[in-house]
């Protein structure tokens, strides 16, 4: 086994468990277990359950952004100070200071990217079970934590006449229709492409900062824009449909998280902030706290147990007051 | 003739210098190469992502130009591992290494991940001419 093979062999395991626990589960509630819907499903308890995992990431990225109205001062006279220096050594001398503005905060609004890398094995490793199915089959093996009963069960289900395990450019086992297998995958990859494009598009439009927008990677992003839907396009077509789902439902995932946030919690600087004020504004309603800074009762308590203190009157003996 | 002659055990002893140099630096050259497709390709798709200053990818370059494949790639490794949303981020330099480079040739990421060292360079070379 390659070290590729190595490193994601936990991963496999761990997806097609995962994987199993929500097949049995279905199959227990009374879903028919070797119909494709089921594993379909499956599937989409897999995307569930890792992205559910990644929402205490995804909370803490927003707190942050919106920790960043507290050091707005700081960062206009930052940016005054770096007013028309675009070459790219001041441009660099602009975003150390930044990042170090942040720190001295202790509020970025950069997540690392630790929540793309995290899903990376997992795909791969689902990626790999996937179309895996079929070899697996054929050489009497189980994959990950399924049976070769279980891999067997899994390669003969089929959604719309069509396996899990077949993809547009390989097709899928003898005796299925590849008509069906091209459309279905087609549409699928349609869909994946259309609900990154979407989220993209309503990200740049909607939830960005004046000042991100005006930053030269700008210009890079909205071209990746429309160059990534291709790449996932061209991709697509080696992809097995059980990894389309997958794919998909991660997407639409991200669209419905991402609307939530553009409607309940925007960027600051933002036209979705903007919006939002606007909304509250004509509610009657108080513009929203900010949340990831110091709060202003927090530092009022401070101040008024420093005062406490400094107003200790004096023990005295009493004989000295006698006189 | 004597010149060639001159030539040739000039090139007999220098040789295997340049190509040992060329052995030695291989590992780092060919990982440099590769970080640079990464910034070039990859790193565009993501925008700004990275807690630090410099980012994860200008970090091992820089980490790998200095101190070669080996301690550079250890340095990368620390730095990627550093890097989770529960660090606060801000400015965390590569450490200085060993290497020295002729006046206006270091390598352009050292420039750019330094660039209140450089900057001040810089302004001083601007000033001089106002100075005289």
């Amino acid at each position: 086994m390659d070290i590729f093979g190595t490193i994601l062999a936990p991963f496999k395991w761990l997806v097609s468990a995962i994987m199993l626990g929500f097949h049995d589960g279905l199959s227990f509630i009374g879903l028919p277990p070797e119909n494709g819907w089921t594993w379909t499903l499956s599937i989409i308890g897999l995307v569930l359950v890792i992205r559910a995992a990644l929402i205490p990431v995804f909370v803490k990225q927003i707190k942050a952004q919106r920790g960043m109205q507290l050091l707005q001062p700081d960062l206009k006279k930052m940016q005054q100070k770096y007013k028309g220096k675009t070459d790219q050594l001041s441009r660099q001398a602009m975003a150390q200071e930044q990042m170090a503005l942040y720190k001295k905060h202790g509020t970025n609004p950069f997540s690392a990217c630790l929540p793309m890398l995290i899903q990376m094995p997992f795909f791969f490793a689902l990626f790999q079970v996937l179309s895996g199915i079929t070899q697996a089959r054929q050489a009497g093996q189980g994959i990950g934590a399924l049976s070769h009963e279980q891999v067997v069960q899994f390669d003969e289900s089929s959604i719309f006449g069509a396996p899990l395990s077949a993809s547009l450019l390989h097709g899928g086992p003898a005796g299925t229709d590849q008509v069906v297998v091209s459309v279905l995958s087609i549409v699928m990859i349609l869909a994946m492409t259309a609900s990154q494009f979407i989220t993209q598009k309503q990200i740049m439009a909607k939830n960005m900062s004046e000042e991100a927008m005006a930053s030269p990677f700008m210009r890079q992003q909205k071209m990746m824009l429309y160059v990534l839907p291709v790449v996932f396009g061209v991709g697509g077509i080696n992809f097995p449909i059980g990894v389309l789902i997958y794919w998909t439902t991660t997407n639409l995932w991200t669209m419905g998280q991402q609307f939530f946030v553009i409607r309940r919690m925007p960027t600051p600087g933002s036209p979705a902030a903007k919006a939002l004020a606007e909304r509250r504004a004509a509610k009657g309603l108080p513009s929203l706290p900010l949340l990831g800074g110091k709060k202003d009762e927090d530092v009022a308590g401070e101040v008024a147990a420093i005062e406490l203190k400094t107003q200790r009157i004096q023990p005295q003996r009493k004989n000295r007051k006698k006189k | 003739m004597h010149e060639l002659s001159s030539a040739v055990v000039l090139f007999f002893r220098t040789a295997p210098r340049i190509l040992g140099t060329f052995l030695w630096e291989l590992p780092r050259n060919i990982l440099i190469i590769l970080l640079k497709t990464y910034r070039r390709i990859i790193s565009p798709l993501y925008g700004q992502v990275c807690r630090f200053f410099p980012s994860c990818s200008a970090y091992a370059l820089e980490a790998v130009t200095v101190h070669g494949a080996v301690k550079g790639s250890w340095l990368a490794m620390r730095r990627l591992a550093r890097c989770h949303p529960w660090n606060a981020g801000g400015v965390d330099h590569v450490p200085a290494g060993h290497r020295h480079w002729p006046e206006g040739q270091t390598p352009m990421i050292v420039v750019l991940n330094n660039p209140d060292l450089f900057l001040a360079v810089r302004s001083d070379e601007d000033g001089r001419p106002t100075a005289a």
